[in-house]
C-alpha cells in the first residue's frame, strides 16, 4: 500500500513540476498611472520614476522571483499618463484590468488620483497597490481590495506631531496652540487628527486659532497677523507645498515671530522650499522628518544610501527630485516583490493575504511596512524634527520627536 | 416624414442602440461610460450655447452640484440612487436659477462670472465646515449604492432625454426662438419672443442636464473628491467637444465626441508622450480652419446637416 502511495506521489510530482513550468506566464504584469503633467506631476512623476528603478532592476536580474511558480519571472510594467486628469485616470485604470489584464494594479500617487481606483478596483476584485493615497475614506472593513504601501494613512500622520505638543509642550511653556490649513482631503485630514489627538491627550492645551483656507491661497498676510493676534505659542501649517512656500514667505514679509512653527513640506521637498524660501525661513521650523534623514536599517531591498546611489545613477540630469516620493515608489516596488515571494497564487485575495502578512515585519528604507486590518498604513511614521543651521550655512534636521529616535533637544522659543 | 422623427430614427435611436449593446463587446466599460458622460455634458453645452450663445465656462458647477446633490441624499437619508439622480438634476436646476443673474452678462463676462460661479461652488462643497453635510475636502465614499452597469443604463436614458430635448428644439418654434434671440435678442423681441424667459428655459434645461449627468457620474464612480467633481476639465472638454462637432445642431456634438474623444483615449492609450502635441495640433486646425466645426465641411457645400 505504502508502496503504491509511494509511486504515486513521485508520479504526480514528476508530471506536476513541468506542468507549473508550463503555467508560468512569460512576464508579470504590473499595471501602474502616472501624471507627466498637471497638478500632480511633481508628487507623481518621483514615485513612479522610484518603481520604473526597481522593474529594470529586477529584470536585469532575469525577473522577480514568484513563489506561485517558484521560479523568476521578468516583469513588464504598462504605464499610462493620466495627466492629472480623474475623469481619464479612471478610464485607464480600466483599461489596465479589462484590456491590459494586468496581474498586478499599483495606483498613482496622491489621494486624488487613487480616487477613482478604489471603486474601479473593489468592482473587478482587483487588489490595489495603493502607493501614497493616503485619503481615510479608502479604508473600510468591507473593502479588502486595497492597502496603502508607502505614506502613513492622513489620520494617523500627523501624531508625533500632536503627541509633541500634548506631551512636551506644556512643560516648554506651549499652552495655546494655532491650527492652519488648507482645505483639501490631505492636509484637512492632518488638521482634523492633530485636533482630535491634541483634545484627546486631555493636555492643557487650549486652540486659540483654527482655521481652513482654500487650497489655492498664495497670500496669508492678513491670516498671519490674525493669527498673532491671538498670542500662540506654536502655529501649525498644514498645506501643500505651494500654501508652506508662500505661507513661510509671509512669515518673514511681515516679521512675525512665532515660538514654533510647524509645517509639512519644509520636511518632504527640503530642496523646493530652500530656493524658494531660504535657509533663513526654514531655520527652527519643525517639520516631519523624512526616510532620506533617518537612514533605517532594513531587512529587504537597497538602504538609503544605496537607493540614492542607484537612482543618481539611472536618473542623472535630475529633472525628477529625490526624495521622499522617490523613496514612496521604491517602497512600494519593495511590497510588490516581497508579496510575490511569499503569494501561493496570483489570485488577488491571496495577493491581500501575502501582503498583510508583511504587516510589521517588513522593514524597509522607508521604515517599518505596518497594516491596520482595513489596509490603512500605520508604519512607516515620519518623526518630528526641526531644521537647522549647520556649520556651512546648510540646512540640517534634528530629530525631536518621538524620544527614541531623538537626535538633539527642540530649539523652542524661536529665536 | 417630418423633420423630428427622422432625426429620432437616424441619429437617437442608432446612438443609444450602439451605446446599448457595446458593453456586450467591449470591457472597459467605464471608458464607455465615460463617451456618454460627455456626450451629455456636450449637448448640454449645445443647449445653452448653440440655441443661446451663451458659453458656459463653468458648467462643470452644474455637474459637481449634482454629483454632491446624489451623494447627499445617498449618505444621510439612505435614498435609492434613482431617486438620488432625480435630486441631482433637481440640484442642478436651483442652482441654475440661484445663478439666473448671470445671464444679463454676455461673451466674455458671462463666460468668466459662470467660471467664478462654479469655482465658488466647488469651495462651499468644500468647506471643512461643511463637512457634517457634504464631508467638506475629505471626500465620500458612497459604496452602497455601488451599481456600475446600472449607473451606465441610467446615463444611456439621461443621454436619450438629452438628444431628444435637441431634437425637439432644432424641430420647434422654441428652439428657432431661441435662435433668434441667440442673432438678435432686440429684433427677437420686437417679433413678439420673450427674451427673458427662453433664455431661462435654455439656461435651467442645461443646468438639468449637467446635474442629472453628475449624480450618474457620482453613483458610478462611487469614492471621489471635491477636486474630482468639479475638475475644469469636464467643462472644457464638453465644450471643445461641441465646438470641434459643431453647435447648434443635434448631430455636431455627438460627432465632436466620438471623434476627439476617441482619438484622445486611443493617444492616451498608445503614444501618450504625443498627446498634447497631437491634440493641440488638432484644435488649433479646428480653430483655424473650420470654426464653425466638423459639420460646416458639409454645409459649406450647401449639405443640410441635422
Amino acid at each position: 500500500m505504502l508502496r503504491t502511495v509511494g509511486v504515486a506521489l513521485v508520479a504526480g510530482l514528476t508530471f506536476a513540476a513541468p506542468a507549473l513550468a508550463a503555467d508560468a506566464p512569460a512576464e508579470i504584469k504590473i499595471g501602474t498611472l502616472y501624471a507627466s503633467s498637471g497638478r500632480y506631476a511633481s508628487i507623481s512623476m518621483p514615485v513612479h520614476y522610484g518603481l520604473k528603478l526597481w522593474v529594470e532592476q529586477k529584470n536585469a536580474e532575469g525577473g522577480v522571483y514568484v513563489k506561485a511558480f517558484d521560479k523568476k519571472i521578468p516583469i513588464k510594467l504598462v504605464a499610462y499618463d493620466d495627466q492629472s486628469n480623474t475623469a481619464t485616470a479612471a478610464t485607464l485604470y480600466n483599461q489596465l484590468i479589462t484590456q491590459d489584464k494586468v496581474d498586478l494594479l499599483v495606483a498613482d500617487s496622491g489621494s486624488v488620483l487613487t480616487a477613482p481606483a478604489v471603486a474601479i478596483a473593489r468592482d473587478h476584485k482587483m487588489f490595489l497597490f495603493d502607493q501614497t493615497g493616503t485619503g481615510a475614506s479608502f479604508f473600510s472593513k468591507d473593502n479588502p481590495y486595497i492597502a496603502l504601501m508607502a505614506d502613513p494613512v492622513s489620520t494617523i500622520w500627523p501624531k508625533p506631531v500632536a503627541d509633541f505638543v500634548s506631551h512636551d509642550g506644556p512643560g516648554l511653556g506651549i499652552k495655546k496652540v494655532a491650527i492652519l490649513y488648507a482645505t483639501n482631503e490631505f492636509t484637512g485630514t492632518q488638521a482634523n487628527a492633530f485636533r482630535k489627538f491634541v483634545k484627546e491627550s486631555g493636555a492643557p492645551i487650549e486652540i486659540v486659532y483654527d482655521q481652513g483656507v482654500p487650497t489655492e491661497t498664495t497670500n496669508y498676510t492678513v491670516i498671519i497677523n490674525n493669527i498673532a493676534n491671538t498670542n500662540p505659542d506654536a502655529v501649525i501649517h498644514f498645506g501643500y507645498a505651494p500654501n508652506d512656500i508662500a505661507f513661510l514667505r509671509n512669515v518673514q514679509d511681515v516679521g512675525a515671530n512665532f515660538k514654533m512653527l510647524f509645517s509639512i513640506y519644509a520636511g518632504l521637498e527640503t530642496e523646493l522650499l530652500e530656493k524658494n524660501v531660504g535657509e533663513k525661513g526654514l531655520e527652527h521650523v519643525f517639520t516631519y522628518v523624512p526616510p532620506q534623514e533617518l537612514k533605517y536599517s532594513v531587512n529587504f531591498g537597497m538602504n538609503m544610501d544605496e537607493y540614492k546611489a542607484a537612482w543618481d545613477k539611472k536618473y542623472p540630469d535630475g529633472k525628477v527630485e529625490f526624495g521622499f516620493n522617490s523613496v514612496a515608489g521604491y517602497t512600494t516596488a519593495l511590497v510588490i516583490e516581497k508579496t510575490l515571494s511569499v503569494a501561493t497564487s496570483l489570485d488577488q485575495l491571496e495577493l491581500r493575504k501575502a501582503t498583510f502578512s508583511l504587516s510589521n515585519q517588513l522593514q524597509t528604507l522607508d521604515g517599518t511596512f505596518a497594516l491596520d486590518e482595513m489596509g490603512g498604513q500605520i508604519g512607516e511614521l515620519t518623526p518630528l524634527g526641526q531644521l537647522e543651521l549647520g556649520d556651512h550655512g546648510h540646512l540640517k534636521f534634528i530629530s525631536i520627536y518621538p524620544h527614541e529616535t531623538a537626535t538633539g533637544k527642540p530649539v523652542y522659543p524661536r529665536p | 416624414m417630418p423633420n423630428a422623427v427622422k432625426h429620432v430614427l437616424f441619429i437617437l435611436v442608432p446612438l443609444i442602440a450602439v451605446f446599448a449593446v457595446l458593453p456586450g463587446l467591449y470591457q472597459n466599460h467605464l471608458l464607455l461610460f465615460n463617451f456618454v458622460t460627455f456626450l451629455i455634458l456636450a449637448q448640454g453645452v449645445n443647449i445653452i450655447y448653440g440655441f443661446t450663445g451663451y458659453l458656459p465656462f463653468g458648467y462643470v458647477g452644474f455637474f459637481g452640484a449634482g454629483a454632491y446633490g446624489f451623494a447627499v441624499l445617498v449618505m444621510h437619508y439612505q435614498s435609492p440612487a434613482l431617486v438620488a439622480v432625480l435630486a441631482a438634476g433637481l440640484v442642478g436646476v436651483l442652482l441654475g436659477l440661484l445663478l439666473t443673474p448671470l445671464l444679463r452678462l454676455s461673451g466674455a463676462y458671462f463666460a468668466i462670472a459662470n467660471l467664478a460661479a462654479s469655482l465658488a461652488v466647488l469651495h462651499l462643497v468644500a468647506n471643512p465646515a461643511l463637512e457634517g453635510i457634504t464631508k467638506g475636502p475629505y471626500g465620500v465614499s458612497l459604496t452602497g449604492t455601488f451599481n456600475p452597469s446600472h449607473a451606465y443604463y441610467a446615463a444611456l436614458v439621461v443621454l436619450t432625454l438629452t438628444v431628444g430635448g435637441v431634437v425637439f428644439l432644432k424641430n420647434s418654434s422654441f428652439g428657432l426662438a431661441l435662435q433668434a434671440v441667440r442673432e438678435d435678442s432686440v429684433s427677437a423681441s420686437m417679433a413678439g419672443v420673450n427674451v427673458v424667459k427662453m433664455r431661462i428655459a435654455a439656461w435651467l434645461a442645461s443646468a438639468l442636464v449637467a446635474g442629472l449627468a453628475g449624480g450618474i457620474y457620482a453613483w458610478y464612480v462611487s469614492v471621489f473628491y471635491p477636486d474630482n467633481v468639479f475638475s475644469g476639465e469636464f467643462s472644457i472638454f464638453a465644450i471643445v467637444f461641441a465646438l470641434f462637432g459643431g453647435v447648434a445642431t443635434i448631430s455636431g456634438p455627438i460627432i465632436g465626441v466620438l471623434i476627439l474623444y476617441g482619438v484622445y483615449n486611443l493617444i492616451g492609450f498608445t503614444t501618450p508622450q504625443y498627446f498634447q502635441l497631437i491634440y493641440g495640433l488638432l484644435i488649433m486646425g479646428l480653430v483655424l480652419f473650420l470654426p464653425a466645426g466638423l459639420v460646416s465641411l458639409a454645409t459649406r457645400r450647401g449639405w443640410h446637416v441635422p
